[in-house]
């Protein structure tokens, strides 16, 4: 009788849970529309101002910057301000900015939010060097003309609408978050504390509801955003969970298993299958490129001519589809497709005669052992140094292959300028851009004054200079300004300093029941889903 | 009353100056290692005020001190309660510890709940069949079980569960559903947090999740049970006093489990405690391959990222359970078994 009583109590329980589930299922069906979207790195921070990593794939929904960059027309397109004009050589810029616009709180966007925000970025990074600010450097005053209009003085010629379009140290943010954050003073760094916490001062089209940099942020849909009634999707996610999720195959479980909606990082291998299995892709080509330096102030790669032969050595066409599965495009000259100051040409074909003699000229002798360093994470990078092993090994130079910690690998780059002979011969280094011009890629990674992220020990002058004055003429003669910089990436090239491998072709694998338009991605934005575009069924 | 009172102070005692060596050597070990925590504290910096801007971060975070004072000044402030905010992602550690280490601690618990009975059943009953061809293949059972490596069998076990059974375990909670039904946790144990919102569905989904990794975790205490069972209950059952009560003829239900059985009941708590406290790897390892967070993501992503806060902290936090999963194995011993003495 007692076990009977059990087991009815038992059968009871499932039924009852059961039914529960089926009908939470059926009414959860008419609830609000939830997109999870599968993030491979933990969250940085979120000060709109001062952070400058991974909390971009929160900040770039939830802030707007003043205009948004098209790549497709190398142009600069409106966002909080809805037209702009310079003056006086572009030394004298004003922007009108968009009426009626709010913050998520529902305080009014206006000019001197456009004022706070610039100084704050600026400021900050010349009191401590934090965050990007250094991309207003041109900046000598900016001012509320009216409450709509803020003029931009500037120090010398620039093209502020590109660094206006940033993708870092360039969002607004709302002036109450001081008061909120009980500071008085916008270059107070307890304000940075109090974002990082999870704030959201915010005018974009989602709000941040929870925030957990380790696990997930949620960010939900802010109906009074400006722009939902030039969107017109009324099947954009009501909800955005943005997932971290680190490991490659862990994204690949969670989205056969219908966990996740949108993921970025399964291992290349597998996304033929999953699309195989009627999932999605969505490929765009990144501002994301890798880099193969040279340790320039170490023998024998301190030798131009040895630093040739072994370029002349690797088979170029073959590692893209190799090492990146083909998602990605073979590297020319030093900043990537698509980009302003792109040179196409500036590449390297493999020609092992004329590796022998570059090798000869270099008088190293055959049998030589290089160090070549690389992030043991990737396995792309993986697949590159094997193929650089065999390939330099027809020539009779050996590769010592160490697999290491990206932490390790940028210690032991910059540790080219201090200690060049315990710095590896030959590292991988990749880089994607903060402002819009070419000077980001070259002044970071090839400067002479750039000692964290130089990892070549590159320092010449008159590449140095090249560079500078490019830079100082993109606001007065742009096209000026690309020729000096097509001029400085010859240099590079033909002193073999480094070669750009690849830049990465990125894949969005997603479920068929959410549509991904290519306008919802923005390789300037690295990450970043612009939700408003996103349709979930 | 007074011994067991005398017995936890001088745990604790100890306990701090374990505690203490464990921020040293890792604090040490992680400070040392290649990689530069003022450079990630200032967000790998570009530009040029890169340089500025690291210097600055050392002085936050007292790395522009010599090396003993800053072991000094991190032991004041761990003991002090302070363990700062990681520099990976500039929110708090303990935050972060908690939120992980629920997740873990959920994954154990009830691993054992499932592991420990069924683990003492089969013991008992292969000691029973002794010399027996079922005792001998649970003894085997047992043998291979607790020796499995458990990433193998929580991979096994995510494949059957999705491709075979149509069944989802990945992941802790349905996030879809969670975010549709405004799921809040509260005390990080989602079969509680689920339970005190009433939410009978989601309950039911963290149950559904919690099971497949909760069987791998629970295959080392079954296998342990199994064997340790087995051999302490064919010892008891050759007691004098058991062989009495056979020959006054006491049931077999009796003999088994009210002398046999509660005669191994300390020595049993005793393994069973330490196997708890091992398992804990296990639970950090299945917790990966199930696309759960945890204490072990969490403890591998601040290795990896030099966020030396965040690490020692997490260590600390590890090491502090084995010592208290150790003392309060100590103290039910003691509670249980008259003879022993703290």
């Amino acid at each position: 009788m007692r076990r009977l009583l059990l087991v009815s109590l038992i059968v009871m329980i499932v039924v009852a849970g059961g039914a529960a589930y089926y009908l939470s299922t059926r009414q959860a069906s008419i609830q609000p529309r939830v997109l999870v979207y599968a993030y491979n790195d933990k969250i940085t921070g979120i000060d709109p101002s001062l952070e400058d990593d991974t909390g971009l794939v929160v900040l770039g929904s939830v802030y707007e910057p003043l205009l948004y960059y098209d790549p497709l027309r190398n142009q600069t397109i409106p966002a909080l301000a809805e037209s702009w004009e310079s003056k006086e050589n572009n030394t004298v810029w004003i922007f009108h900015l968009r009426k009626g616009v709010v913050f998520h709180d529902n305080s009014p966007f206006n000019s001197t939010a456009v004022v706070i925000s610039v100084l704050r970025a600026k400021e900050v990074y010349e009191k401590y060097g934090v965050g990007l600010g250094y991309i207003w450097d041109s900046v000598e005053d900016v001012k509320a003309l009216d409450d709509y209009t803020v003029e931009f003085k500037l120090k010398y010629p620039q093209r502020l609408d590109l660094i206006a379009a940033s993708s870092y140290a360039a969002y607004i943010f709302n002036p109450n978050a001081l008061a909120k954050a009980g500071v008085s003073d916008y270059t107070d760094l307890k304000l940075r504390d109090w974002f990082n916490k999870g704030a959201d001062e915010g005018t974009g089209p989602y709000m941040i509801e929870s925030y957990d940099p380790y696990n997930q942020v949620v960010l939900v849909k802010f109906d009074k955003w400006w722009g939902w009634s030039m969107v017109r999707n009324d099947k954009a996610p009501d909800k955005v969970v943005i997932k971290i999720k680190t490991d490659p195959q862990d994204q690949y479980n969670g989205l056969i298993s219908g966990e996740l909606d949108i993921v970025t990082s399964v291992p290349r291998v597998s996304i033929q299958d999953l699309v195989n299995k009627g999932f999605k892709e969505l490929r765009i080509n990144t501002f994301h490129s890798y880099f193969l330096v040279f340790n320039t102030r170490r023998y024998p790669t301190n030798i131009t001519e040895f630093r040739l032969a072994v370029l002349y050595s690797i088979p170029w066409d073959r590692i893209v589809d190799q090492a990146m599965k083909g998602y990605a495009l073979l590297g020319s000259g030093y900043v990537p497709h698509g980009f302003p100051g792109f040179v196409e040409g500036l590449s390297f074909k493999q020609n092992l005669t004329l590796a022998r003699i570059y090798l000869e000229k270099s008088g190293v002798k055959p049998g030589v052992t290089i160090e070549f360093m690389y992030q043991s994470d990737y396995p792309e990078e993986e697949d590159f140094a094997s193929i650089l092993k065999t390939s330099l090994a027809e020539i009779g130079v050996n590769v010592k292959i160490i697999p290491s910690t990206w932490e390790s690998i940028k210690e032991a780059g910059k540790s080219v300028w201090d200690n060049p002979d315990n710095t590896p011969h030959l590292l991988i280094n990749d880089w994607w851009p903060t402002i819009i011009s070419p000077y980001d890629y070259l002044y970071n990674l090839f400067h002479g004054e750039s000692k964290e992220w130089n990892w070549s020990g590159y320092d010449n002058q008159t590449f140095n200079q090249l560079i500078d004055e490019a830079f100082a003429l993109e606001g007065s003669d742009y096209g000026k300004a690309m020729e000096l910089y097509r001029e400085a990436q010859e240099t590079l090239f033909n002193n073999a300093v480094a070669v750009n491998l690849w830049d990465e072709v990125k894949v969005f694998v997603y479920n068929p029941r959410v549509t991904l338009p290519s306008s919802a991605v923005n390789p300037l934005y690295m990450y970043v889903i612009f939700y408003q575009y996103v349709q979930v069924a | 009353m007074v011994a067991s009172l005398n017995y936890l102070f001088k745990r604790v005692f100890y306990s701090v100056f374990i505690v203490i060596g464990i921020i040293v050597v890792t604090y040490l070990l992680i400070i040392l290692s290649p990689g530069d925590p003022a450079a990630r504290w200032a967000g790998n910096p570009r530009g040029p005020g890169a340089e500025k801007a690291i210097e600055f971060a050392r002085v936050e975070l007292n790395l522009d001190k010599p090396l003993y004072l800053q072991v000094i000044l991190f032991i004041y402030n761990v003991l002090t309660g302070n363990l700062g905010v990681s520099i990976s992602t500039k929110t708090p550690v303990l935050t972060a510890i908690w939120t992980h280490m629920s997740s873990t601690l959920e994954l154990l618990i009830f691993a054992y709940i499932i592991g420990i009975p069924i683990g003492v059943l089969l013991g008992v009953f292969s000691s029973l069949r002794r010399g027996s061809f079922k005792g001998d293949v649970l003894e085997s059972i047992g043998f291979i079980v607790a020796n499995t490596p458990s990433f193998w069998t929580g991979m096994a076990l995510f494949l059957v569960f999705s491709e075979v059974l149509g069944v989802s375990s990945y992941g802790r909670i349905d996030t879809r559903l969670a975010t549709i039904m405004g799921f809040k946790p509260i005390t990080g144990f989602y079969l509680i947090d689920t339970l005190i919102q009433g939410n009978i569905i989601l309950f039911f989904d963290v149950l559904k999740r919690l099971i497949p990794p909760a069987i791998v975790v629970s295959l080392y205490p079954i296998g342990t049970g199994i064997r340790v069972v087995r051999v302490l209950m064919s010892e008891a059952l050759s007691e004098d006093y058991v062989k009495q009560a056979i020959a006054l003829g006491v049931s077999r239900r009796t003999v088994i489990w009210d002398y046999a059985f509660k005669g191994i009941i300390p020595g049993l708590t005793q393994v069973m405690g330490l196997s708890f406290v091992y398992s804990l790897v296990d639970a950090m390892v299945v917790e990966y391959v199930f696309g759960r967070e945890g204490l072990g993501s969490l403890l591998v992503g601040a290795v990896v990222s030099n966020d030396f806060k965040l690490a020692v902290a997490t260590l600390i936090i590890i090491s502090s359970f084995y010592i208290i999963a150790n003392t309060i194995t100590d103290i039910v011993q003691a509670w249980i078994d008259p003879r022993v003495k703290l």
